[in-house]
């Protein structure tokens, strides 16, 4: 699953209109969108730090983020020197001075992200009226979504995509929101880009058969100790590709399995270890 | 382990530097080596190379490179797990964290949360530091510990500094452990028996299973018998032994590989051990890396080392001592001992 957060409406609303997200009407704290089929989230969490940690951690822990599958996207907008949509590689929090890395791992270049659009971030309090580094981009909330994330998501699945609205004002009233949409509807198709690319990296899955685990156990009388070195078995079985049903079938059919006391179970587990190295 | 396998970019893609070494001349040579790369600026390299919940596996497959200075001790008693080959003074230092190559029995992999490699550009404090310890005894140091020294000779240029270093010291002797297969190294750096190039082997089937982007046995041979013809003493380590069914077809055929390709009596030793790793580290990397046979292996706890079971590791190590003393003296036969891994 795709997790987003964006912080204002008018950021999302293009985003939620391009992928047809449906309003979750359950009781939110934050306006929650979601995909029909389950594969994107998204929620809009309000402007500054507090909001943002807080809308991510909702996020991410209503919809039970999965470290090995899932990925977290903050798309939003920001001030810089020129106009461009940016891939964050290093983001700063202006009030703590501690700076955050997400993993460059993929290759986003496809997308309409080459290395030459990757940014450095200043996550600030409030709009900033000018630009104290014209090569870093400045927004609100980037800081707090990656430390809140971070308890959560490894840095390599976590993905700061930022486009450039102003250049920085001393009247915030003059960033309106059909700019801030108008900024976020001419990124809409590098974003889904991003997210089709992102639904592509899916890792092998190299889970036991918990089902078979849990039979073997019971029918072996294991012992705590026994559970933690057969469960080992089974994963060195499930890595090496070896047959750990058929292996206990012929144990069956030999009349070794299942056993009648703890001791017994003990000699079938190696027995099991011997037949599999 | 994953799809979409066009998506990682390249090896060191991205150079963190911290801002410290930032106008250091090595820092400033290898930017220069890598002009296309994305240069990060940091404070401290922990802060990258620290971070929680990083996905070695993944790193691994684009490992970024991170410069930096190594600002506490780097010089280290060795653990008793390595073998100190006869000599009373032994140390080890790391001038570089994690190695390019991909070694599926890694004790990286459980040690550091990071698949990226560090590289610590102020290899002149570890010098002084050897230095003073050479005040009060001779010094026996591996270079090459937790990364392939050699395998980085062309961004660090660490080795010729090692081996100049080593030259002007009398006391001390170093080791250079690698799997890589340069030879040119040795026209360019000066002679000295007291540069030890020790070369790891490994059937070709074992390296093509589990050593991922490191050169082929052959390879290895070639390298280690030129060190031995331009004068450097060459050490053979046999170790790690990886238990695989036909580990005993598989290592005999890999002895007779190097029983042609190297003069064995000219050799300064060889090490044999099988595969062992401290109980901590495995649990890392059991969790990092479910689908890796050698990692998921049933090991035995042996006073907190895990290991093959001594059956399997006893026939393996006795198999290969045996074959090598057919040509070389059991002195000359280094074989790991001790309380914790007997």
């Amino acid at each position: 699953m795709l997790f987003i957060v964006c912080a204002l409406s008018c950021e999302a609303k293009p985003l939620i209109s391009a992928l047809s997200l449906r309003k979750d009407n359950f009781a939110c704290p934050y306006d929650t969108f979601f995909s029909t089929d389950s594969s994107v989230v998204l929620t809009v969490s309000g402007m500054g730090t507090v909001l943002a940690a807080s809308a991510t951690t909702y996020l991410l822990t209503r919809f039970g983020f999965s470290p090995e599958k899932d990925f977290l996207i903050n798309f939003g907008s920001c001030a810089g020197k020129e106009p461009g949509f940016h891939l964050i590689n290093r983001i700063t929090d202006e009030a703590t001075g501690r700076s955050f890395y997400p993993d460059m791992l993929y290759d986003l270049s496809a997308c309409g992200l080459p290395a030459s659009s990757e940014k450095a971030l200043v996550t600030v309090s409030k709009v900033v009226a000018f630009l104290k580094d014209p090569n870093v981009l400045y927004e609100m909330e980037a800081s707090s979504i990656f430390l809140a994330a971070s308890r959560f998501v490894p840095p390599h699945r976590m993905i700061f995509l930022k486009y450039v609205s102003d250049s920085g004002t001393d009247d915030p009233k003059k960033i309106t929101s059909a700019m801030l949409q108008e900024g976020a509807e001419k990124q809409v198709s590098k974003i889904l880009a991003v997210l089709e690319h992102l639904k592509t990296i899916v890792e092998d899955d190299y889970a036991i058969d918990e089902d078979l685990f849990l039979n073997t156990f019971l029918n072996l009388r294991a012992s705590e100790t026994m559970r933690h070195e057969l469960r080992q078995l089974f994963r060195y079985a499930k890595a090496e590709g070896l047959d750990m049903e058929k292996l206990l079938s012929d144990l069956e059919k030999e009349g070794l399995y299942p056993v009648n006391s703890k001791r017994e179970g003990k000699e079938v587990i190696d027995v099991i270890r011997q037949r599999l190295i | 382990m994953s799809s979409g396998k066009d998506s990682f970019n390249f090896p060191f893609s991205h150079i963190y530097v911290e801002e410290k070494v930032m106008d250091e001349d090595l820092t400033k040579s290898i930017l220069l080596r890598y002009k296309k790369s994305v240069v990060i600026p940091i404070s401290h390299y922990k802060d990258v190379f620290n971070r929680p919940r990083q996905s070695f596996y993944h790193q691994k497959r684009s490992p970024m490179l991170i410069l930096a200075k190594n600002t506490g001790t780097s010089v280290f008693k060795g653990a008793p797990v390595c073998q100190d080959f006869g000599y009373d003074h032994f140390y080890y230092t790391s001038c570089a964290r994690n190695c390019i190559y991909d070694c599926e029995y890694c004790y990286l992999r459980g040690m550091y949360g990071s698949g990226n490699v560090v590289v610590f550009v102020n290899i002149e404090d570890t010098f002084a530091e050897v230095e003073e310890l050479l005040k009060e005894h001779p010094v026996y140091l591996c270079v090459s510990f937790d990364t392939d020294l050699m395998a980085l000779e062309n961004i660090t240029g660490f080795i010729s500094r090692w081996a100049e270093f080593t030259k002007a010291h009398q006391d001390l002797t170093i080791e250079i452990r690698t799997k890589c297969f340069r030879k040119d190294l040795f026209d360019k750096i000066p002679a000295c028996d007291r540069v030890i190039f020790a070369y790891t082997l490994s059937p070709q089937e074992i390296i093509d299973k589990f050593e991922k982007k490191t050169t082929s046995l052959s390879e290895r041979l070639s390298a280690a018998s030129c060190a031995m013809g331009k004068g450097f003493p060459v050490r053979l380590c046999f170790d790690p032994l990886i238990y695989v069914k036909n580990w005993n077809d598989l290592y005999t055929s890999m002895f007779s590989e190097v029983k042609n390709s190297i003069d064995i009596h000219q050799l300064k030793d060889v090490s044999v051990g099988s595969f062992r790793i401290s109980s901590e580290y495995i649990k890392k990397i059991r969790k990092d890396f479910p689908g890796s046979s050698i990692c998921q292996f049933p090991y035995e706890n042996k006073g907190g080392y895990m290991q093959y079971p001594e059956k399997i590791k006893n026939e393996m190590e006795n198999t290969l001592v045996t074959l090598l003393q057919t040509l070389i003296s059991k002195e000359k036969i280094y074989r790991i001992e001790n309380e914790e891994n007997p």
